[in-house]
């Protein structure tokens, strides 16, 4: 089975192990946690087509052929994605543990809606659960983003 | 450097998935780890029979309690717990055996195949009703179930009720919740010969060395405890956890490492917050001023004394409130029952106890007809004042905690009117924490500089996203007079870094960067001396900035001094430590370094339809002392009011017959980016002397009883049973309609 995962294709003995177990033991992307293994704290996040899905309720056969996206395919030219750099300018994270899953469900919610007020931004990150709780430099890491990328274009 | 909002040092590999905690390590040959667990709450074992589990293709050994030797029983003060169950459990959960296997799945296979026989015996879930007479006793020594009894006796207690114009006597209680960090648990062990390498997400490495070493009969020495950053802790990490069963596994593998991952189902029986019921008695005299105060608490402890034999005095202390108080008595008893053994929970024992006495303050003043506000600025403890420890109090700021936390909140009380069309009625209400740290607690650090400026800074404060590295790396940077640039953190390996008591009780930023201070002392006192000659100025006129010596007209780099004195390295330790504590028949003594201090003000609209709350406002102020990095410090203001709103809103978890019914996130709920208050506003007091005080905890005691303060302001009811439901107010609003 092949798996497309940050633009490479990769051959997978999947059989019916999650896509969260194959990413992680087979293909060494451990950016992606288990936190809770019921869907409930979005630590296993990963962008299937554009869409975040959790990683420990998919079987890996559901998305072979779809496009994957980790937190390892986030960098584009050794830089990091200008989601990632608002983080850390904005100091969005403490263990850091949720992190990922909270950056790529960003990547989702900008990709939609690229200007989001504060009640979208709690809506769509509900779904990822920080126990540190640096939700209010969360909501402030995605506005921020969202600011960069209108600067940009 | 010092007072700078530097990104945490390994911000990069924080954002980029690259952090390596324990659940990423894999090492050569290693088996994977599953644990049998108890099915019954309390039971004789009659058999534990791993015949057909060992023949399961790919299982490498079984741990029983067949293993175990007469030393395997652990415990910070009462060695009760067994490695895995000997003979009996006590809880529905409690390991019994262990495997260990090539692959996660064959053991997991061989875990069903343990054939185990149960004689039930009577069990106890309540500590009050563990305490009657004709309870189950569940540890011989103990035949009331009561562990551990601390007294604290100051005053006339008597003369001072009976001095009172009014006494009122509520309880208060808390039930079993869990720290949930969103990392299990997670260990791995290696034995080479009779030396034991154990990898493990801990809070305290040389705290699990000691142990190890005790039950494993081996020397500290041989103990190697290497911990990776943690993906949080919260207490639920602290102390003792699966590190004895792992380590023990391992020994039974001929030299291949072991790893076991709890699921989170297993860390909702691993360690837990403790349930505590807790009375207060208070006499008051119609000038507002206190007379007397009487505390009984019960707190359960679970299967096993665990930590609780430390925590419970600890929660006697920090019982009393930060309020002068002529005389009072506590008695807080730790009490077994079959439920999973209880540890520290983020702001460890105060949880409970803020929750009972800020929660009667209002009931007075209610009653009293005093405002609350005033009625706690005109009792709170000031500097010089004495505790009833008979302790006399430095560096207090109760009153501008509390006057911050208010004054967050906005002065106007337009907001407190219902929005319009909006059926919510509008509340606030404030909380005062008082909380001691460890009392007797040493740290160490070692500086060693390179020849290229490098310093390497060796301690063992773990790093748990409080950003303890970075506020470390920050104060040598500061100290020494290097840039943040120069220096590499290394540690927790206490094969390398020295010792430290624990990472926990907000002690770190206090007492580790005392050490790191002492021992930056050490390393510029000797570059002065090596540097003195090489200037041609004397020791005392040099002082250090960015990497070098620097004299009126000259200056060296610190690895020049190094070249010039044909020395390849500097290597300078220091050292930090209190020795401090309360006679155990009295309470009497000194209690805590410094107190913590922290207060909250909360404005919230509740339902009177649905008994939804939503908490508009919350204010949060911490007394920090000197704050090393503001937006950490924030960060973990912030992190104390949302963490602190699981337990006050949500968080219980249930039992049947001591089954817990939730151990899921999905049934146990934990707060959400939903969940925060609309506006939340975090404020770090700091102090003109300049103590450093850790701020882990400061602010989430409050948070429950601010905000059940804030529900009476708002509806007139009071909630005394945590967490405040919705169905607990629509209940508390049907009993004051029927009135």
């Amino acid at each position: 089975m092949i798996l497309n995962v940050n633009g490479s294709k990769h051959e997978v003995e999947a059989g019916m192990r999650t896509l969260l177990e194959v990413l992680r033991d087979d293909l060494g992307l451990v950016g992606t946690k288990e936190g809770c293994g019921v869907g409930m704290c979005g630590a296993c996040t990963v962008l299937v087509d554009g869409k975040p899905i959790s990683g420990c309720l998919t079987l890996a056969q559901q998305v072979a052929g779809n496009e994957i996206l980790t937190v390892e395919g986030l960098e584009k030219d050794g830089k990091l994605h200008p989601i990632q750099q608002a983080f850390i300018d904005e100091g969005a994270f403490q263990c850091a543990y949720c992190t990922p899953g909270f950056i790529l469900a960003t990547a989702a919610l900008l990709n939609e809606n690229p200007s989001p007020g504060e009640d979208e931004i709690r809506e769509y990150l509900s779904g990822n659960l920080c126990r540190c709780g640096s939700y209010q430099n969360i909501i402030k890491a995605v506005k921020t983003a969202s600011e960069k990328a209108r600067q940009d274009v | 450097m010092i007072g700078e909002s530097v990104p945490m040092l390994d911000s990069v590999a924080r954002v980029t998935g690259a952090v390596d905690y324990m659940i990423n390590l894999r090492l050569p040959n290693m088996l994977f780890g599953k644990i049998v667990r108890s099915q019954a709450p309390h039971a004789k074992l009659l058999k534990v029979d791993h015949t057909n589990a060992l023949q399961v293709p790919g299982v490498v050994a079984i741990l029983t309690g067949e293993d175990l030797g007469a030393n395997a029983f652990y415990g910070v003060a009462v060695k009760d717990q067994g490695v895995v169950a000997v003979d009996r459990v006590r809880y529905v959960g409690e390991p019994i055996a262990a495997i260990a296997a090539e692959s996660l799945s064959a053991a997991e296979e061989a875990a069903l195949l343990i054939d185990i026989e149960y004689d039930e015996l009577t069990a106890v879930f309540d500590s009050q009703a563990a305490i009657q007479a004709g309870a189950p006793a569940l540890h011989e020594k103990s035949p009331n179930n009561i562990f551990k009894h601390a007294k604290l006796r100051h005053g006339d207690l008597d003369a001072a009720f009976a001095a009172a114009d009014e006494i009122f006597e509520d309880t208060f209680t808390s039930p079993v919740a869990q720290q949930a960090s969103l990392e299990p648990h997670v260990s791995a062990a290696q034995w080479d010969g009779e030396h034991l390498t154990l990898w493990t997400a801990s809070q305290a490495p040389f705290m699990v060395r000691k142990t190890l070493s005790e039950i494993l009969g081996i020397a500290p020495e041989a103990v190697r405890v290497i911990v990776p950053p943690l993906g949080g802790g919260y207490g639920g990490k602290g102390h003792i956890r699966i590190e004895p069963l792992v380590a023990a596994m391992a020994r039974k593998t001929k030299g291949r490492p072991v790893k076991f991952v709890l699921s989170r189902a297993e860390e909702f029986v691993t360690v837990t917050k403790h349930a505590a019921s807790i009375t207060l008695k208070t006499g008051v005299k119609r000038d507002g001023t206190f007379t007397a105060r009487q505390v009984t608490i019960y707190w359960n402890g679970g299967a096993y004394a665990d930590a609780s034999p430390m925590l419970v005095p600890a929660g006697m202390v920090r019982s009393v409130g930060p309020y002068r108080i002529p005389a009072v008595s506590v008695d807080s008893y730790g009490i077994y029952t079959n439920l999973p053994p209880a540890g520290a929970y983020r702001g460890a024992m105060s949880s409970q106890t803020t929750w009972a006495y800020e929660s009667q303050m209002d009931i007075i003043a209610h009653k009293m007809g005093w405002d609350p506000l005033e009625f706690r600025m005109k009792n709170l403890f000031v500097s010089g004042e004495h505790f009833a420890t008979g302790e006399e109090l430095h560096d207090v700021h109760f009153v501008e905690c509390l006057e911050a936390s208010a004054k967050g909140l906005g002065a106007s009380p337009s907001p407190l009117t219902p929005p319009p069309g909006g059926e919510g009625k509008r509340g606030r209400g404030y909380g005062v924490m008082m909380k001691s740290t460890v009392a007797t607690s040493k740290s160490q650090a070692r500086l060693k500089l390179m020849v290229d400026g490098t310093v390497m800074l060796y301690t063992s404060t773990v790093e748990m996203g409080q950003g303890g590295h970075t506020t470390m790396a920050q104060i040598t940077a500061e100290t020494l007079g290097v840039p943040l640039s120069a220096i590499k953190v290394i540690g927790p390996d206490t094969a390398i870094t020295p010792f430290d008591s624990t990472t926990s009780a907000s002690r770190s930023t206090s007492m580790m960067g005392n050490a790191v201070i002492a021992a930056c002392g050490s390393m510029k006192k000797k570059l002065f001396e090596l540097g003195a000659p090489l200037l041609e100025t004397p020791p005392d006129q040099l002082r250090t900035e960015n990497g070098f010596i620097v004299a009126d007209e000259t200056s060296i780099s610190f690895g020049d001094i190094l070249k010039r004195n044909n020395l390849n390295e500097l290597d300078e330790a220091g050292e930090y430590s209190t020795s401090l504590g309360l006679d155990p028949e009295t309470g009497q003594g000194v209690a805590t370094p410094h107190w913590h201090q922290g207060a909250g003000a909360a404005e919230v609209e509740v339902d009177p339809e649905t008994g939804r709350i939503t908490i508009l406002r919350y204010s949060a102020a911490a007394f920090a002392g000197r704050v090393v990095n503001p937006r950490m410090a924030q960060l973990q203001n912030d992190g104390n009011v949302i963490f602190g709103l699981g337990p006050t809103l949500m968080e219980e978890i249930l039992f049947d017959g001591g089954q817990p019914t939730n151990p899921n996130l999905a049934d146990y709920a934990i707060p959400s980016i939903r969940d925060i208050p609309n506006e939340l506003i975090s404020i770090c007091i700091e102090s003109d002397k300049g103590e450093m005080h850790g701020i882990g905890e400061m602010t989430l005691p409050s948070v429950a009883p601010a905000i059940a303060n804030a529900i009476e302001d708002a509806i007139g009811v009071r909630i005394k049973d945590l967490p405040i439901t919705a169905e607990k107010i629509l209940q508390a609003l049907r009993e004051k309609a029927e009135k």
